[in-house]
Protein backbone atom coordinates (compact mmCIF):
# COMPACT_ATOMS: atom_id res chain seq x y z
CA UNK A 1 0.00 0.00 0.00
CA UNK A 2 3.10 2.66 1.02
CA UNK A 3 4.43 1.32 -2.51
CA UNK A 4 1.32 2.71 -4.46
CA UNK A 5 1.36 5.54 -2.63
CA UNK A 6 4.72 6.47 -3.28
CA UNK A 7 4.25 5.90 -6.58
CA UNK A 8 1.32 8.08 -6.62
CA UNK A 9 3.23 10.95 -4.72
CA UNK A 10 6.10 10.77 -7.33
CA UNK A 11 3.95 10.75 -9.94
CA UNK A 12 1.87 13.60 -9.10
CA UNK A 13 4.67 15.60 -8.36
CA UNK A 14 6.89 14.73 -11.13
CA UNK A 15 3.84 15.29 -13.39
CA UNK A 16 3.18 18.86 -11.82
CA UNK A 17 6.91 19.69 -12.38
CA UNK A 18 6.71 18.75 -15.70
CA UNK A 19 3.89 20.67 -16.57
CA UNK A 20 5.21 23.88 -15.20
CA UNK A 21 8.77 23.19 -17.14
CA UNK A 22 6.96 22.21 -20.23
CA UNK A 23 4.68 26.01 -20.18
CA UNK A 24 7.93 27.47 -19.53
CA UNK A 25 10.04 25.63 -22.48
CA UNK A 26 7.17 26.54 -24.47
CA UNK A 27 6.90 30.02 -23.42
CA UNK A 28 10.27 30.23 -24.63
CA UNK A 29 10.14 27.95 -27.96
CA UNK A 30 7.19 30.89 -29.13
CA UNK A 31 9.39 33.67 -27.54
CA UNK A 32 10.70 36.27 -30.02
CA UNK A 33 14.20 35.59 -28.86
CA UNK A 34 16.03 33.12 -30.99
CA UNK A 35 18.81 31.86 -28.03
CA UNK A 36 15.46 31.21 -25.78
CA UNK A 37 13.88 29.42 -28.85
CA UNK A 38 16.69 27.67 -29.63
CA UNK A 39 17.24 26.35 -26.27
CA UNK A 40 13.45 25.52 -25.88
CA UNK A 41 14.19 23.08 -29.20
CA UNK A 42 17.48 22.03 -28.03
CA UNK A 43 16.14 20.83 -24.66
CA UNK A 44 13.46 19.10 -25.91
CA UNK A 45 15.58 17.23 -28.45
CA UNK A 46 17.42 15.77 -25.88
CA UNK A 47 14.70 14.79 -22.81
CA UNK A 48 12.75 13.81 -25.95
CA UNK A 49 15.21 11.21 -27.07
CA UNK A 50 17.43 10.17 -24.27
CA UNK A 51 16.02 6.63 -22.34
CA UNK A 52 14.75 7.51 -18.89
CA UNK A 53 17.24 4.67 -17.51
CA UNK A 54 20.70 6.71 -19.25
CA UNK A 55 19.09 9.65 -17.39
CA UNK A 56 18.87 8.27 -13.92
CA UNK A 57 22.01 6.48 -13.77
CA UNK A 58 23.96 9.82 -14.91
CA UNK A 59 21.91 11.95 -12.02
CA UNK A 60 22.42 8.91 -9.11
CA UNK A 61 26.00 7.54 -10.47
CA UNK A 62 27.78 10.23 -12.66
CA UNK A 63 26.62 13.63 -11.03
CA UNK A 64 28.68 12.35 -7.61
CA UNK A 65 31.85 13.23 -9.50
CA UNK A 66 30.74 16.79 -10.31
CA UNK A 67 30.22 17.20 -6.25
CA UNK A 68 26.34 17.45 -6.92
CA UNK A 69 24.99 15.21 -4.35
CA UNK A 70 21.22 14.19 -4.62
CA UNK A 71 18.69 11.83 -2.58
CA UNK A 72 17.31 9.12 -4.22
CA UNK A 73 14.20 10.79 -4.41
CA UNK A 74 15.25 14.02 -5.68
CA UNK A 75 17.03 11.84 -8.49
CA UNK A 76 14.19 9.96 -9.63
CA UNK A 77 11.98 12.91 -9.47
CA UNK A 78 14.47 15.25 -11.69
CA UNK A 79 14.04 12.12 -14.24
CA UNK A 80 10.58 11.54 -14.47
CA UNK A 81 9.66 15.20 -14.63
CA UNK A 82 12.37 16.14 -17.00
CA UNK A 83 11.45 13.63 -19.33
CA UNK A 84 7.52 14.32 -19.53
CA UNK A 85 8.53 18.05 -19.57
CA UNK A 86 10.07 17.64 -23.02
CA UNK A 87 7.19 15.68 -24.01
CA UNK A 88 4.53 18.24 -22.23
CA UNK A 89 5.94 20.84 -24.23
CA UNK A 90 5.91 19.38 -27.31
CA UNK A 91 1.72 18.64 -27.28
CA UNK A 92 1.47 22.32 -26.15
CA UNK A 93 3.13 23.59 -29.50
CA UNK A 94 0.76 21.27 -31.59
CA UNK A 95 -1.91 22.69 -29.55
CA UNK A 96 -0.58 25.96 -30.49
CA UNK A 97 0.93 24.83 -34.06
CA UNK A 98 -3.01 24.14 -34.82
CA UNK A 99 -4.35 27.46 -34.11
CA UNK A 100 -5.13 28.38 -37.53
CA UNK A 101 -2.80 31.46 -38.82
CA UNK A 102 -6.13 33.38 -39.61
CA UNK A 103 -7.50 33.71 -36.12
CA UNK A 104 -4.28 35.50 -34.87
CA UNK A 105 -4.43 38.12 -38.01
CA UNK A 106 -8.32 38.15 -37.31
CA UNK A 107 -7.85 39.72 -33.28
CA UNK A 108 -4.92 41.95 -34.48
CA UNK A 109 -7.31 43.51 -36.80
CA UNK A 110 -9.99 43.74 -33.79
CA UNK A 111 -7.24 45.53 -31.88
CA UNK A 112 -6.44 43.26 -29.26
CA UNK A 113 -3.17 43.60 -27.50
CA UNK A 114 -0.20 41.07 -27.61
CA UNK A 115 -0.89 39.88 -24.26
CA UNK A 116 -4.53 40.13 -24.67
CA UNK A 117 -4.43 37.70 -27.61
CA UNK A 118 -2.21 35.66 -25.77
CA UNK A 119 -4.69 34.93 -23.30
CA UNK A 120 -7.86 35.10 -25.15
CA UNK A 121 -6.98 33.08 -28.24
CA UNK A 122 -3.58 31.10 -28.08
CA UNK A 123 -3.50 29.40 -24.38
CA UNK A 124 -6.96 28.65 -23.89
CA UNK A 125 -7.44 26.67 -27.62
CA UNK A 126 -3.56 25.08 -26.96
CA UNK A 127 -4.46 23.51 -23.34
CA UNK A 128 -8.09 22.36 -24.32
CA UNK A 129 -6.42 20.86 -27.84
CA UNK A 130 -3.91 19.09 -25.54
CA UNK A 131 -6.20 17.53 -22.91
CA UNK A 132 -6.01 13.99 -24.00
CA UNK A 133 -1.82 14.06 -24.69
CA UNK A 134 -1.48 15.46 -21.69
CA UNK A 135 -3.62 12.39 -20.21
CA UNK A 136 -1.88 10.39 -21.82
CA UNK A 137 1.30 11.95 -20.31
CA UNK A 138 0.18 11.54 -17.09
CA UNK A 139 0.23 8.04 -17.66
CA UNK A 140 3.54 8.09 -19.33
CA UNK A 141 5.06 9.62 -16.19
CA UNK A 142 3.46 7.62 -13.56
CA UNK A 143 5.36 4.31 -15.80
CA UNK A 144 8.13 6.45 -15.59
CA UNK A 145 8.10 6.67 -11.89
CA UNK A 146 8.92 2.98 -12.18
CA UNK A 147 12.81 3.84 -13.02
CA UNK A 148 12.71 4.68 -8.88
CA UNK A 149 12.85 0.42 -8.39
CA UNK A 150 16.53 0.99 -10.05
CA UNK A 151 17.92 2.58 -6.81
CA UNK A 152 17.11 1.86 -3.26
CA UNK A 153 14.25 3.98 -2.09
CA UNK A 154 13.05 4.16 0.95
CA UNK A 155 9.56 3.50 0.97
CA UNK A 156 9.91 1.93 -2.21
CA UNK A 157 8.01 2.24 -5.04
CA UNK A 158 5.52 -0.31 -6.60
CA UNK A 159 7.79 -2.06 -8.80
CA UNK A 160 10.62 -1.98 -6.58
CA UNK A 161 8.76 -3.85 -3.54
CA UNK A 162 7.71 -6.03 -6.34
CA UNK A 163 11.21 -6.59 -7.50
CA UNK A 164 12.17 -6.93 -3.62
CA UNK A 165 9.88 -9.31 -2.53
CA UNK A 166 10.89 -11.46 -5.90
CA UNK A 167 14.27 -11.34 -4.63
CA UNK A 168 14.10 -12.05 -1.33
CA UNK A 169 11.42 -14.43 -1.34
CA UNK A 170 9.65 -16.64 -3.55
CA UNK A 171 6.44 -14.47 -3.51
CA UNK A 172 5.96 -15.41 -7.11
CA UNK A 173 3.47 -14.23 -9.71
CA UNK A 174 0.65 -13.03 -7.14
CA UNK A 175 2.81 -9.84 -5.98
CA UNK A 176 3.43 -9.32 -10.37
CA UNK A 177 -0.32 -9.51 -10.77
CA UNK A 178 -1.14 -7.18 -7.82
CA UNK A 179 0.77 -4.56 -8.93
CA UNK A 180 0.45 -4.61 -12.42
CA UNK A 181 -3.53 -4.42 -11.77
CA UNK A 182 -2.83 -1.23 -8.90
CA UNK A 183 -1.23 0.55 -12.39
CA UNK A 184 -3.11 -0.80 -14.19
CA UNK A 185 -6.77 0.40 -12.64
CA UNK A 186 -4.67 3.47 -12.13
CA UNK A 187 -4.21 4.51 -15.62
CA UNK A 188 -7.33 3.44 -16.57
CA UNK A 189 -9.22 6.28 -13.77
CA UNK A 190 -6.76 8.92 -15.49
CA UNK A 191 -7.70 7.30 -19.02
CA UNK A 192 -11.25 7.87 -18.52
CA UNK A 193 -11.10 11.26 -16.39
CA UNK A 194 -8.88 12.87 -19.67
CA UNK A 195 -12.10 11.55 -21.85
CA UNK A 196 -14.31 13.15 -19.75
CA UNK A 197 -12.66 16.70 -19.72
CA UNK A 198 -12.02 16.43 -22.86
CA UNK A 199 -15.58 15.62 -24.34
CA UNK A 200 -16.25 19.32 -22.28
CA UNK A 201 -13.71 21.38 -23.62
CA UNK A 202 -12.88 20.23 -26.95
CA UNK A 203 -12.81 22.37 -29.53
CA UNK A 204 -14.47 20.96 -33.15
CA UNK A 205 -12.80 21.82 -36.05
CA UNK B 1 11.93 23.07 -39.27
CA UNK B 2 8.74 24.37 -39.84
CA UNK B 3 6.62 25.51 -42.85
CA UNK B 4 7.62 29.30 -43.13
CA UNK B 5 3.68 30.24 -43.71
CA UNK B 6 1.74 28.86 -41.30
CA UNK B 7 4.36 28.90 -38.56
CA UNK B 8 2.45 30.49 -35.49
CA UNK B 9 5.52 31.61 -34.03
CA UNK B 10 6.04 34.49 -36.22
CA UNK B 11 2.41 35.01 -36.61
CA UNK B 12 2.21 36.21 -33.27
CA UNK B 13 4.39 39.19 -33.89
CA UNK B 14 3.34 42.52 -35.62
CA UNK B 15 6.36 43.89 -38.03
CA UNK B 16 8.51 45.14 -35.86
CA UNK B 17 9.10 49.31 -35.01
CA UNK B 18 12.58 50.41 -34.79
CA UNK B 19 12.11 50.32 -30.71
CA UNK B 20 10.97 46.73 -30.58
CA UNK B 21 13.61 45.87 -33.04
CA UNK B 22 16.28 47.49 -30.93
CA UNK B 23 14.51 46.36 -27.87
CA UNK B 24 14.37 42.41 -29.43
CA UNK B 25 17.81 42.92 -30.65
CA UNK B 26 19.03 43.67 -26.75
CA UNK B 27 17.28 40.77 -25.38
CA UNK B 28 18.75 38.55 -27.91
CA UNK B 29 22.02 39.70 -26.78
CA UNK B 30 20.76 39.37 -23.31
CA UNK B 31 19.49 35.64 -23.25
CA UNK B 32 22.44 34.54 -25.61
CA UNK B 33 25.04 35.82 -23.08
CA UNK B 34 22.98 33.97 -19.98
CA UNK B 35 23.40 30.96 -21.91
CA UNK B 36 26.65 30.85 -22.76
CA UNK B 37 27.29 31.77 -19.06
CA UNK B 38 25.29 29.09 -18.35
CA UNK B 39 27.57 26.44 -20.42
CA UNK B 40 30.49 28.48 -18.86
CA UNK B 41 29.34 27.13 -15.19
CA UNK B 42 28.39 23.71 -16.22
CA UNK B 43 32.01 23.42 -17.89
CA UNK B 44 33.64 25.07 -14.78
CA UNK B 45 31.55 22.54 -12.57
CA UNK B 46 33.74 19.86 -14.91
CA UNK B 47 36.46 21.55 -14.31
CA UNK B 48 36.77 22.03 -10.81
CA UNK B 49 35.46 18.67 -10.36
CA UNK B 50 38.50 17.70 -12.34
CA UNK B 51 36.70 15.40 -14.80
CA UNK B 52 37.92 17.27 -17.65
CA UNK B 53 41.42 14.96 -17.00
CA UNK B 54 42.55 13.99 -20.24
CA UNK B 55 42.60 10.36 -17.91
CA UNK B 56 39.18 10.47 -17.96
CA UNK B 57 38.63 10.57 -22.16
CA UNK B 58 41.76 9.13 -23.11
CA UNK B 59 40.31 6.13 -23.59
CA UNK B 60 37.62 7.67 -25.89
CA UNK B 61 41.12 7.68 -28.58
CA UNK B 62 41.69 4.14 -28.39
CA UNK B 63 40.17 1.94 -31.38
CA UNK B 64 39.32 -0.76 -28.74
CA UNK B 65 36.80 1.38 -26.74
CA UNK B 66 34.92 2.51 -29.76
CA UNK B 67 34.63 -1.14 -30.87
CA UNK B 68 33.51 -2.58 -27.25
CA UNK B 69 30.34 0.56 -28.05
CA UNK B 70 29.81 -0.44 -31.32
CA UNK B 71 29.31 -4.17 -30.12
CA UNK B 72 26.91 -2.98 -27.49
CA UNK B 73 25.63 -0.77 -30.22
CA UNK B 74 24.91 -3.98 -32.27
CA UNK B 75 23.13 -5.31 -29.51
CA UNK B 76 21.02 -2.65 -28.61
CA UNK B 77 20.23 -2.40 -32.36
CA UNK B 78 19.02 -6.19 -32.64
CA UNK B 79 17.45 -5.56 -29.47
CA UNK B 80 15.35 -3.09 -30.67
CA UNK B 81 14.35 -4.84 -34.44
CA UNK B 82 14.06 -7.90 -32.73
CA UNK B 83 11.14 -5.98 -29.81
CA UNK B 84 10.12 -4.19 -32.77
CA UNK B 85 9.34 -7.11 -34.79
CA UNK B 86 7.82 -8.70 -31.74
CA UNK B 87 5.71 -5.47 -30.81
CA UNK B 88 4.11 -5.64 -34.20
CA UNK B 89 2.83 -8.98 -34.47
CA UNK B 90 1.75 -8.62 -30.98
CA UNK B 91 0.33 -5.68 -31.39
CA UNK B 92 -1.49 -6.92 -34.95
CA UNK B 93 -3.11 -9.66 -32.90
CA UNK B 94 -5.07 -7.20 -30.61
CA UNK B 95 -6.12 -5.05 -32.97
CA UNK B 96 -7.32 -7.54 -35.20
CA UNK B 97 -9.40 -8.93 -31.92
CA UNK B 98 -10.44 -5.38 -31.28
CA UNK B 99 -12.22 -5.26 -34.65
CA UNK B 100 -13.09 -8.23 -34.68
CA UNK B 101 -17.24 -9.10 -35.29
CA UNK B 102 -17.25 -11.12 -32.25
CA UNK B 103 -18.09 -9.69 -28.89
CA UNK B 104 -16.21 -11.35 -26.60
CA UNK B 105 -13.14 -10.85 -28.76
CA UNK B 106 -13.09 -7.29 -29.06
CA UNK B 107 -13.37 -7.24 -25.20
CA UNK B 108 -10.30 -9.55 -24.88
CA UNK B 109 -8.35 -7.17 -27.43
CA UNK B 110 -9.81 -4.22 -25.04
CA UNK B 111 -8.26 -5.62 -21.57
CA UNK B 112 -4.97 -6.74 -23.41
CA UNK B 113 -4.53 -3.36 -24.96
CA UNK B 114 -5.30 -1.52 -21.81
CA UNK B 115 -3.42 -3.77 -19.56
CA UNK B 116 -0.14 -3.54 -21.94
CA UNK B 117 -0.43 0.36 -21.75
CA UNK B 118 -0.70 0.87 -18.37
CA UNK B 119 1.71 -1.34 -16.98
CA UNK B 120 5.65 -0.08 -16.07
CA UNK B 121 7.97 -1.86 -18.41
CA UNK B 122 10.49 -2.67 -15.49
CA UNK B 123 7.38 -4.65 -14.39
CA UNK B 124 7.26 -6.85 -16.86
CA UNK B 125 10.89 -7.34 -17.35
CA UNK B 126 11.07 -8.15 -13.41
CA UNK B 127 8.41 -10.61 -14.49
CA UNK B 128 10.46 -12.35 -17.03
CA UNK B 129 13.68 -12.15 -15.28
CA UNK B 130 12.54 -13.25 -11.63
CA UNK B 131 8.77 -14.93 -11.93
CA UNK B 132 9.42 -16.53 -15.33
CA UNK B 133 12.36 -18.72 -14.13
CA UNK B 134 10.89 -20.10 -10.66
CA UNK B 135 8.47 -21.76 -13.55
CA UNK B 136 11.06 -23.81 -14.57
CA UNK B 137 11.08 -22.03 -18.19
CA UNK B 138 14.67 -20.49 -19.41
CA UNK B 139 15.03 -18.19 -21.25
CA UNK B 140 18.21 -16.27 -23.12
CA UNK B 141 19.12 -12.75 -22.07
CA UNK B 142 18.02 -11.83 -25.34
CA UNK B 143 14.75 -12.89 -24.95
CA UNK B 144 14.37 -11.79 -21.43
CA UNK B 145 14.81 -8.27 -22.64
CA UNK B 146 12.90 -8.44 -25.74
CA UNK B 147 10.10 -9.87 -24.57
CA UNK B 148 9.07 -7.71 -22.45
CA UNK B 149 9.83 -4.35 -24.31
CA UNK B 150 7.77 -6.02 -27.00
CA UNK B 151 4.76 -7.18 -24.70
CA UNK B 152 4.67 -3.51 -23.25
CA UNK B 153 4.68 -1.68 -26.56
CA UNK B 154 2.35 -3.83 -27.91
CA UNK B 155 -0.57 -2.46 -26.81
CA UNK B 156 -0.35 1.34 -28.12
CA UNK B 157 0.94 0.05 -31.64
CA UNK B 158 -2.16 -2.08 -32.00
CA UNK B 159 -4.35 1.37 -31.26
CA UNK B 160 -1.93 2.78 -33.82
CA UNK B 161 -2.70 0.23 -35.92
CA UNK B 162 -6.24 0.51 -35.28
CA UNK B 163 -6.37 4.60 -35.84
CA UNK B 164 -5.25 3.64 -39.61
CA UNK B 165 -7.40 0.95 -40.28
CA UNK B 166 -10.42 3.65 -39.26
CA UNK B 167 -8.23 6.41 -41.67
CA UNK B 168 -8.90 4.48 -44.62
CA UNK B 169 -11.99 5.43 -46.49
CA UNK B 170 -14.84 3.29 -46.13
CA UNK B 171 -15.12 3.43 -49.96
CA UNK B 172 -12.19 1.37 -50.31
CA UNK B 173 -13.68 -1.44 -48.43
CA UNK B 174 -17.16 -1.24 -50.16
CA UNK B 175 -15.47 -1.04 -53.33
CA UNK B 176 -13.44 -4.13 -52.70
CA UNK B 177 -16.56 -6.00 -51.65
CA UNK B 178 -18.22 -5.20 -54.99
CA UNK B 179 -15.13 -6.84 -56.78
CA UNK B 180 -16.57 -9.91 -55.17
CA UNK B 181 -13.29 -9.99 -52.72
CA UNK B 182 -13.99 -11.95 -49.52
CA UNK B 183 -13.97 -10.40 -46.10
CA UNK B 184 -9.96 -11.55 -45.55
CA UNK B 185 -8.61 -10.52 -49.27
CA UNK B 186 -10.51 -6.97 -48.37
CA UNK B 187 -8.87 -6.38 -45.22
CA UNK B 188 -4.93 -8.25 -46.27
CA UNK B 189 -4.67 -6.64 -50.03
CA UNK B 190 -6.82 -3.25 -49.74
CA UNK B 191 -7.62 -2.20 -46.75
CA UNK B 192 -4.17 -2.96 -44.45
CA UNK B 193 -1.65 -1.87 -47.06
CA UNK B 194 -3.08 1.60 -46.75
CA UNK B 195 -3.72 1.59 -43.63
CA UNK B 196 -0.35 0.59 -42.71
CA UNK B 197 1.38 3.50 -45.16
CA UNK B 198 -0.36 6.25 -42.79
CA UNK B 199 0.80 4.94 -39.70
CA UNK B 200 4.48 4.46 -40.79
CA UNK B 201 5.26 7.65 -38.67
CA UNK B 202 3.85 6.53 -35.68
CA UNK B 203 5.10 3.20 -36.06
CA UNK B 204 8.89 4.87 -36.33
CA UNK B 205 8.37 7.01 -33.51
CA UNK B 206 7.08 3.72 -31.41
CA UNK B 207 10.44 2.12 -31.87
CA UNK B 208 12.13 5.29 -30.38
CA UNK B 209 10.34 4.06 -27.24
CA UNK B 210 11.26 0.44 -27.72
CA UNK B 211 14.76 1.51 -28.36
CA UNK B 212 14.73 3.42 -25.34
CA UNK B 213 12.92 0.69 -22.93
CA UNK B 214 15.92 -1.73 -24.24
CA UNK B 215 18.29 0.04 -22.15
CA UNK B 216 16.88 -1.80 -19.37
CA UNK B 217 18.83 -4.85 -20.84
CA UNK B 218 21.46 -4.45 -17.99
CA UNK B 219 18.87 -5.75 -14.95
CA UNK B 220 19.44 -9.12 -17.37
CA UNK B 221 22.53 -8.60 -18.27
CA UNK B 222 22.06 -8.36 -21.96
CA UNK B 223 25.90 -7.18 -23.96
CA UNK B 224 23.76 -3.60 -25.39
CA UNK B 225 24.60 -0.38 -25.25
CA UNK B 226 24.03 0.57 -21.42
CA UNK B 227 25.62 -3.05 -20.09
CA UNK B 228 28.96 -2.62 -22.50
CA UNK B 229 29.58 0.95 -20.81
CA UNK B 230 29.45 -0.40 -17.39
CA UNK B 231 32.04 -2.72 -18.37
CA UNK B 232 34.09 0.02 -19.80
CA UNK B 233 33.44 2.16 -16.60
CA UNK B 234 34.70 -0.72 -14.85
CA UNK B 235 37.59 -0.72 -16.96
CA UNK B 236 38.77 2.26 -17.13
CA UNK B 237 37.37 4.26 -14.05
CA UNK B 238 35.53 7.00 -16.06
CA UNK B 239 32.06 6.88 -15.16
CA UNK B 240 31.22 10.63 -15.84
CA UNK B 241 32.51 10.31 -19.87
CA UNK B 242 31.51 7.17 -20.79
CA UNK B 243 27.99 7.49 -19.47
CA UNK B 244 27.60 11.34 -21.13
CA UNK B 245 28.91 9.84 -24.62
CA UNK B 246 26.81 6.84 -24.25
CA UNK B 247 23.68 8.82 -23.95
CA UNK B 248 24.39 11.18 -26.26
CA UNK B 249 24.65 8.54 -28.81
CA UNK B 250 21.06 7.12 -27.69
CA UNK B 251 20.39 11.07 -28.15
CA UNK B 252 21.03 11.07 -31.55
CA UNK B 253 20.01 7.70 -32.64
CA UNK B 254 16.52 8.70 -31.11
CA UNK B 255 16.90 11.85 -32.72
CA UNK B 256 17.71 10.66 -36.17
CA UNK B 257 14.96 8.18 -35.66
CA UNK B 258 12.45 11.21 -35.14
CA UNK B 259 13.70 12.63 -37.68
CA UNK B 260 12.72 10.05 -40.52
CA UNK B 261 9.20 9.53 -38.71
CA UNK B 262 8.51 13.52 -39.39
CA UNK B 263 10.18 13.12 -42.89
CA UNK B 264 8.22 10.20 -43.74
CA UNK B 265 5.15 12.25 -42.28
CA UNK B 266 5.55 14.96 -44.12
CA UNK B 267 6.12 13.29 -47.77
CA UNK B 268 3.02 11.66 -46.92
CA UNK B 269 0.98 14.79 -46.73
CA UNK B 270 2.63 16.34 -49.64
CA UNK B 271 1.51 12.93 -51.39
CA UNK B 272 -1.63 13.76 -50.38
CA UNK B 273 -2.03 17.19 -51.66
CA UNK B 274 -1.12 16.59 -54.91
CA UNK B 275 -3.90 13.86 -55.19
CA UNK B 276 -6.22 16.05 -53.69
CA UNK B 277 -5.41 19.03 -56.26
Amino acid sequence: MQALLTTWKLTAVAFAIAFVLGVLITVMRVSPLKPLRFFGDFYVQIFRNIPGACLLIILVYAFPYLDIIWSYFTCVLIAASLIPAAFCSEYLMTGINAIPVGQIEAARSIGMTFAQMIRKIVVPQALRSSVLPLTNLLVATMLTTALASQVPLRPADLTGLVAHINTHAVGGVTAFFISAMLYCATAVVIGQIGNLIDKKVRILR
Amino acid sequence: MRDARTNIRDALYEAPGPRTRRLTAVGTALTLAALVVLIALVIRRFYEAGQLDSKYWALFAKYTTWRYIGKGLVGTVEAALMAGTLTFALGFTYMLLRISRLKAARAVGTALVEFTRGVPTLLFIYFFFLVVPQLGIKLSAFLKITLPVAISASGVVAEVLRSGVNAVPNGQREAAYSLGMRERSVFLKVVFPQAFRIVIPAMISELVIVLKDTTFAYVVSFPDLMQNAKVLISNYDSLLAVYLVVAVIYILINYLLNKASDFMARRRNQVKGAAAV
